[in-house]
């Protein structure tokens, strides 16, 4: 679940940034480009790896840098622009410098484009001849350096399934799931549609002012470190809960029936907005939402003082512990009767959040961290980066991959303390620091025949009901996972995943972007928060015009063609392997 | 005669000596002004060009004017920068509006006879000058958030129900930026006075206690009278920097709900250039602060000529 987590944490501040074009450059000779060697008794080295995704700087430690450093005698000093804070401050300020890294893991379009043009990458194709388990990936290879003159990059989350199937069986990346054990106290009331949560959520947080911990309880709380083109909460209600996704200002139904523009009057986003805006005036939301980050949310949701999350990541992930579950108290997905539901299908050109490994122009070792690279596709390294490394939080029993007791504690127990043979340290500290995936979560492991995701395996479903699920199951007609539910119901839309690339605005589009960007989280925020309906309508009013004189009619127009062209690219996708 | 003549030679031979060395001592200075003033100055090729910093100068598009014809070409552009502009004076304004506190406060702490409490007092007023603007936001966030000391203080108190947003709300933004810098600066500020007061010849002071005066008066005639020179100096320095309000307060103050007003000239290009990843269009808006400065300074020069008949250039 950890894992699960800390992958699927990246996706909000990283949607709708990527771009791609051509390019030229070429890569330095090198003597020996086999990385086909034993890389445990080269010389010891120290990479810089620059992860957009990462969510800690400084040396990888833990489980997972022993690993690293046994087979490949290497440390990974990882560079997290999201720790160091300031957007693209400490990326700009590198590429200024020109180094960004010797392993860099940044968005595959606009960024990629550049640090190819400027030279920063290196053209990996001699590695490439010998990285055999890359080499499984090709056509997702060949796909990200498409127009480039050599491999620069490799691709992230690649997946061999369906591209019209959900790339997570279990959960999908959105959703409404309340306190289950409230719901339930309040009598499971209907829920027709997203406005009918609020009189619900009333009634629960009424029954319990207090969470486990004593402090107060709200029906709702808010962060703002991912907000980006919209303000991130704001999208959740109106947009991604009745299938929208978010291209640019654009929000594109995922079955491409509907496009609209963020700042419509009646529209999605506009929606999410007055959900909130009312829940606000019903006394529902945590006041604390405009000043705190994602780690005190994350730690309210651990203490039960929020009965609402937009994720299965969120909510379930702080609260739904063994322990929890045992008492039957935890969150579970709505019944809402109008809910769609949109989730990524299977990704064979990579999908995700269309990252990019590529390996610095001034790397000390290019061979090794190709060496690296190639070991995260293969079984083991998605295994390891997946479940944890085998022999300690997994085995396998009679064929089958089986949770250890271990396993069992670190990924469902709300962690455990590794051994000092395995590397010392908590368990979810180990883990690799990247926050990257180079295959889908859901890929199947040659060796086991099964998922590399743990909640797939039959020996962890035999063992997952709790009272929590076994009523939740009753109520919901004998679904036993959420994503049964949903296709029960017709309640989801899968996005064929074809690794679309959102093409790279020009100059005048990106700041007239960036301008109203801000323009819009800073409205957001006072929306939500208006004293009055009156209020609350005047700054709708004053954010379009703001909006509309900066310039965004000229931005929507770029954003209605990508949505557009990404909808043909599905299309084309779903039937080149449907 | 010819001993004057001889000096006279002396002299000037002398003077040019004098000159060369004194402009090597000058030059040192010269040079770090050119450095650190003029240098810089090329960096306003940015705002010719769509910056990447990935590309280097070099290689990035050269677009012309095309940024300052977008900052001129909209409405609502040119509303942006003229409420930035609005906060950007209005916070210099009160800050020399109320410049002359350290002076009234550097007066009454000179008057308080107790030495152990007067040191006290000018410690602990100094101190905040010495704390970054991030800590004093720590400070002000634990006192003032919502779940902050005031707030629960209040709550626990029963005279409020609802925790009443200190930091996130857009009323009196410039009155508390005002009162925040006031409460970091002031003991500060008054450590020049201060000085300036044991400066003051004390045979003023006793004439005037002989001809009656008390202390207020005292006070009055002659110590707010002696200090006013040291005032008017850096009043006029404090003028200069009319522009300069820095950014660090504005920035770990700002928030969605204050923005509007709490965006100073400095903070918006920060934001633009910076948090905006737009350096070329930062760039362009950057040098209108320079623009704005020389039209200040040929104002002020105006009126000094009209005034004294000197001007500064």
């Amino acid at each position: 679940m950890k894992t699960r987590k800390t992958i699927a944490l990246l996706m909000a501040p990283l949607l709708g940034t990527m771009s791609l074009a051509a390019c030229t450059a070429s890569g330095p000779e090198e003597t020996n480009t086999s990385i086909d060697q034993d890389w445990s008794q080269a010389d010891p080295i120290t990479i810089d790896v620059f992860s957009a995704t990462a969510n800690y700087m400084g040396i990888q430690g833990g489980w997972f840098g022993k690993i690293v450093k046994d087979k490949f005698n290497m440390e990974l000093n990882i560079i997290a622009p999201n720790v160091a804070g300031g957007g693209d401050t400490l990326y700009n300020t590198r590429v200024a410098g020109g180094d960004l890294g010797d392993l860099v893991i940044v968005g595959k379009g606009k960024q990629l484009d550049e640090l190819v043009e400027g030279g920063l990458v290196l053209d990996a194709s001699p590695y490439y001849e010998s990285m055999t388990n890359a080499a499984q990936y090709d056509p997702a290879v060949q796909r990200l350096n498409e127009g480039k003159d050599g491999v620069y990059g490799f691709p992230s989350e690649v997946s061999s399934l369906n591209p019209t199937e959900p790339a997570d069986p279990i959960d999908p990346t959105f959703g409404a799931y309340l306190r289950w054990d409230y719901y339930g106290e309040a009598g499971y009331p209907e829920i027709g549609t997203l406005e009918d949560l609020l009189p619900v959520l009333k009634t629960m947080q009424d029954a319990h002012p207090t969470g486990e911990n004593g402090k107060p309880t709200y029906g709702i709380s808010l962060f703002k470190d991912w907000d980006g083109n919209m303000m991130t909460m704001g999208k959740q209600p109106g947009a991604h809960v009745y299938g929208y996704e978010e291209v640019g200002f654009v929000l594109a139904k995922a079955d491409g029936s509907d496009y609209q523009s963020a700042l419509d009057s009646d529209g999605a986003y506009v929606r999410g907005l007055r959900f909130f805006f009312e829940a606000n005036q019903m006394g529902l939301v945590d006041p604390e939402s405009t000043t705190q980050n994602w780690d005190t949310m994350f730690t309210k949701y651990q203490g039960g003082q929020v009965l609402l999350s937009w994720w299965p990541w969120l909510g379930q992930s702080a609260y739904n512990t063994d322990q929890n579950t045992a008492e039957g108290k935890g969150f579970m997905l709505v019944p809402m009767a109008d809910q769609k539901i949109s989730a990524s299908g299977g990704s064979p050109y990579g999908g995700g959040l269309g990252l990019t490994y590529s390996i610095g122009s001034s790397a000390e070792d290019p061979a090794r961290i190709a060496a690296f690279v190639d070991w995260l596709y293969s079984p083991e390294g998605a295994a390891t980066t997946f479940a944890g490394p085998e022999g300690l939080t997994w085995e396998i029993v009679d064929g089958e991959p089986v949770l250890t007791e271990f396993g069992r504690q670190a990924h469902l127990g709300g962690g455990a303390e590794v051994p000092a043979e395995w590397g010392g340290g908590d368990y979810a500290d180990g883990g690799s620091a990247l926050n990257a995936a180079n295959l889908a979560f859901n890929e199947v492991n040659p060796n086991t025949g099964l998922p590399y995701n743990y909640k797939a395996w039959p020996s962890y479903q035999a063992t997952a009901a709790n009272p929590l699920t076994e009523d939740w199951s009753a109520r919901m007609g004998g679904a036993t996972t959420t994503m049964d539910y949903l296709k029960e119901n017709d309640q989801i839309i899968v996005a064929p995943g074809a690794g679309f690339t959102i093409p790279a605005d020009d100059a005048e589009i990106e700041a007239i972007r960036n301008q109203v960007k801000a323009t819009i989280v800073e409205h957001s925020w006072k929306m939500v928060f208006a004293k009055d309906e009156a209020e609350f309508e005047s700054l709708l009013a004053s954010l379009q015009e703001t909006a509309e004189g900066l310039g965004f009619e000229k931005v929507l127009e770029v954003d209605m063609a990508n949505a557009k062209a990404q909808d043909e690219a599905r299309v084309e996708v779903a039937k080149e392997f449907g | 005669m010819g001993l004057l003549q001889r000096s006279r030679v002396l002299v000037r031979g002398e003077t040019r000596r004098v000159s060369v060395s004194a402009f090597l001592l000058v030059a040192p200075f010269l040079v770090l002004v050119l450095l650190f003033s003029y240098l810089p100055l090329i960096g306003w090729v940015t705002a010719l060009y769509d910056y990447k910093p990935a590309l280097g100068l070099g290689r990035s598009e050269f677009v012309g004017l095309q940024w300052f014809e977008m900052l001129v070409s909209s409405r609502t552009q040119l509303e942006q920068i003229g409420q930035v502009m609005a906060n950007t004076f209005a916070m210099s304004f009160l800050g020399i509006a109320t410049s002359l506190l350290p002076v009234v406060f550097a007066i009454f702490l000179n008057e308080v006879r107790a030495n152990w409490f007067r040191n006290m007092v000018q410690t602990l007023t100094t101190l905040p000058n010495f704390i970054s603007w991030v800590l004093v936001y720590m400070i002000a966030f634990s006192l003032f958030s919502t779940s902050g000391l005031v707030n629960t203080t209040l709550h626990d108190w029963g005279l409020i129900t609802i925790p009443v947003k200190f930091l996130d709300s857009d009323q009196h933004v410039w009155l508390t930026m005002l009162a925040w810098s006031l409460w970091k600066g002031l003991g500060w500020g008054a450590i020049l006075y201060l000085a300036a007061i044991a400066g003051i010849d004390p045979t003023l002071y006793e004439s005037a206690r002989i001809d009656g005066a008390n202390r207020f008066q005292l006070m009055r005639h002659i110590t707010f009278p002696e200090l006013m020179p040291t005032y008017i100096v850096l009043l006029l320095l404090s003028i200069a920097n009319l522009l300069n309000n820095g950014l660090e307060q504005y920035y770990v103050f700002q928030n969605a709900f204050n923005k509007e007003h709490i965006q100073v000239l400095d903070l918006y290009v920060y934001n633009v250039g910076i948090t905006g990843n737009s350096i070329s269009l930062g760039t362009a808006l950057s040098m209108l602060k320079s623009v704005i400065s020389v039209a200040l300074l040929v104002t002020a020069n105006a009126i000094a000529k009209r005034a004294r008949g000197t001007s500064i250039i």
